[in-house]
């Protein structure tokens, strides 16, 4: 009996400890997994929320690129262009691009991009609420409310009021505050000799612990009015053309994601 | 302010100036003045004395019972005064403040006031009457001690505003290539300093050649014996001439310029944009239409005498103005102005900004001065033209 009982209880024993065995894989495995997709998620949020925000910065320059007639009109007085036109066709033109409604934003989109986009929104709207006296003085021509300015001034409003940093940026700035840094400089200058492409080049730095993004902008058929040939040639506004052509690299949208400050 | 109430009603009926009354409650805000009808609330210096005489009348007697009333507090004040002096100075309210109030016409007067731009830092505003505000600003800041930079603060308004602002206390001097030396140009209470632009005067621009022609025979018949007036006179006579309300060119055609149809206009802009009537001259001053026929609207061309030199109608040198009590700053600005000049500086800037070529939206970027957009018309618009009437 005591020899039986010995024999079932050695049985228990090893039973309970393939038992301790597998819950302590399944929890290792468990740790191990959830620890991953811990780390994987900001990672994601942010390379998603940088490019919602390059393409909304891009939608804003584009609306202005389109009212330029308008707004360079010297007949008129008040434009119509108001804060709330710009925001109603960047809406529209956002939801072109990305099926994304910015008044109604989709749940499935990552939490950092449904805090920062409207904040960008609200930081466009601001500078064109900001540049109303400009864009509606009658008798004057060219105001110099183009898509670089009111895009420069959008990112600093924008990066003044979140940890995100945006910033316009090119090889050869007119506005020396658009200097790109190394990083900058290095990825410029290898999108440059490379087809043009609407794809983001993201690379996690310190550590990965910030994202830096960069979204080529290309020159198109408007720009070349400023940025064209002759080269060397002063443009309306005073600064000599690059000699540019349609399709060249005009800079970047360049996004700068800390993940450890959230 | 009972205490400033009685040293300036004593102050003011010793020098017995009524409109200087009535602009000294307007200065201090004196509400209970204007609601019971002893001021006006209308704020032009010098509209009509005799009104005011007839109204002040019945104030004197009020306002002398009023001083004798206030006689004890004043003593008071005087006391304390004594210990603790409470009346600043303008230049130290300045540098308490760290800020200089400057109003500026939002008329453009290029090249001494461009229209204001969009730049990578904003909405901003240049010209050469933009950066003697700056310099101005710096010595300022020199003299408050230089521990708190004086910051210029733009007030861009109509030009017929600034008079109004600067009365009202909102500025603390104005720079929109003023004519200091020009009959009824003066506003009384305020107050011109020395030059900072001497080759000003009135030129025209036209853009039919006859209307060149017509002068230029004047000018022939004259034989050597120039008299700019005269042939002015005659050249013109007839034709429509346009110039903008209160500014120099308006002053000179209404007091020299009878046999013309004047047309008034709000604005330079409004003058070239003018279909009907068609205008066959436009008077302004003389540098900024050489700026904007070259740059601007080249359709429209300088009148010049028969050997292509500038025909100017009348001189006129450009002043910074504050209003007349501001002894300290008035020495303050007379001293910069002097030293500009004597350095050079003063050249180098009306050079800078005449004669060289620019893109002024550049300035614009790297050397313009924001403004405060709340002070600014909404939907600045250039205005129109009229036919003076009455005369």
């Amino acid at each position: 009996m005591s020899f039986r009982n010995r024999k079932v209880n050695k049985k228990e024993i090893q039973m309970k400890s393939h038992v301790f065995s597998l819950i302590s894989l399944s929890l290792v495995f468990f740790l191990t997994w959830s620890s991953i997709g811990w780390a994987q998620a900001p990672r994601e949020e942010a390379e998603k929320t940088a490019q919602h925000l390059a393409i909304l910065l891009n939608v804003g320059r584009l609306i202005v690129e389109r009212n330029q007639t308008l707004i360079n009109d010297p007949r008129k007085g008040d434009k119509g262009f108001t804060p709330e036109v710009f925001e109603h066709e960047v809406v529209d033109e956002f939801i072109r691009q990305t099926s994304i409604d910015l008044k109604h934003l989709p749940s499935d989109l990552p939490s950092l991009a449904k805090e920062l986009m409207p904040v960008l929104l609200e930081s466009s709207k601001e500078v064109v609420a900001d540049a109303q006296l400009v864009i509606n003085q009658r008798g004057i021509g060219y105001k110099n409310f183009i898509p670089a300015t009111f895009g420069s001034q959008a990112a600093r409003k924008f990066s003044n009021r979140s940890h995100v940093k945006i910033k316009q940026t090119t090889l050869n700035p007119r506005n020396l505050k658009n200097t790109p840094d190394a990083y900058e400089e290095n990825v410029l200058k290898r999108l440059a000799t490379q087809p043009a492409s609407n794809t983001s080049v993201t690379d996690w730095i310190d550590n990965e612990t910030t994202l830096r993004a960069l979204t080529p902008i290309y020159y198109s058929k408007d720009c070349l009015a400023c940025h064209g040939s002759p080269k060397g040639i002063l443009d309306i506004s005073g600064y000599p053309r690059e000699g540019a052509q349609e399709g060249d690299l005009a800079g970047a949208i360049s996004i700068q994601i800390p993940v450890k400050s959230q | 302010m009972t205490v400033l109430l009685r040293r300036t009603i004593c102050d003011q009926l010793r020098r017995a100036r009524p409109e200087k009354i009535l602009d000294v409650f307007q200065r201090i805000h004196l509400r209970f003045f204007r609601a019971c009808g002893l001021a006006s609330g209308c704020t032009s210096f010098a509209s009509s004395r005799m009104a005011m005489s007839d109204r002040l009348l019945g104030i004197v007697p009020f306002l002398i019972a009023l001083g004798s009333f206030l006689q004890g507090c004043g003593l008071v004040f005087d006391a304390v005064e004594l210990v603790q002096p409470l009346a600043r100075d303008e230049i130290s309210t300045i540098c308490s403040r760290g800020q200089l109030r400057v109003g500026i016409s939002v008329e453009p007067f290029r090249p001494f006031v461009f229209p204001a731009v969009f730049t990578d830092e904003g909405v901003r505003v240049t010209g050469l009457d933009v950066e003697l505000i700056r310099e101005v600003a710096d010595a300022l800041t020199t003299h408050c001690g230089g521990q708190k930079p004086i910051v210029p603060t733009l007030h861009l308004t109509r030009f017929r505003d600034l008079f109004i602002e600067m009365n009202e206390g909102h500025l603390d001097l104005f720079v929109s290539s003023i004519g200091g030396n020009v009959p009824g140009a003066r506003p009384a209470g305020l107050w011109y300093s020395i030059p900072y632009f001497h080759n000003g005067g009135v030129g025209a621009m036209i853009q039919k050649p006859e209307v060149a022609e017509r002068v230029r025979a004047q000018f022939q018949h004259q034989a050597g014996n120039s008299d700019t007036l005269a042939a002015i006179q005659a050249g013109l006579s007839g034709l429509t001439v346009a110039a903008q309300k209160g500014r120099t060119s308006h002053l000179y055609a209404e007091a020299n310029l009878k046999n013309i149809r004047l047309l008034i206009c709000d604005s330079l802009p409004a003058a070239v944009e003018t279909k009907d009537p068609r205008i066959d001259v436009i008077l302004s001053k003389y540098s900024i239409l050489d700026y904007v026929t070259k740059h601007v609207w080249p359709d429209w061309h300088l009148l010049t005498r028969n050997d292509g030199t500038p025909l100017i109608l009348t001189q006129e040198s450009f002043s910074i103005v504050t209003i007349e009590e501001n002894r300290r700053l008035q020495w303050f600005l007379n001293n910069l102005l002097y030293r500009l000049e004597e350095s050079g500086r003063l050249e180098h800037m009306r050079r800078r900004w005449l004669e060289e070529d620019y893109a002024p939206t550049r300035r614009a970027t790297t050397e313009g001065l924001p403004f405060e957009v709340s002070k600014v018309p909404e939907h600045y618009e250039q205005g129109q033209c009229r036919f003076a009437t009455g005369r």
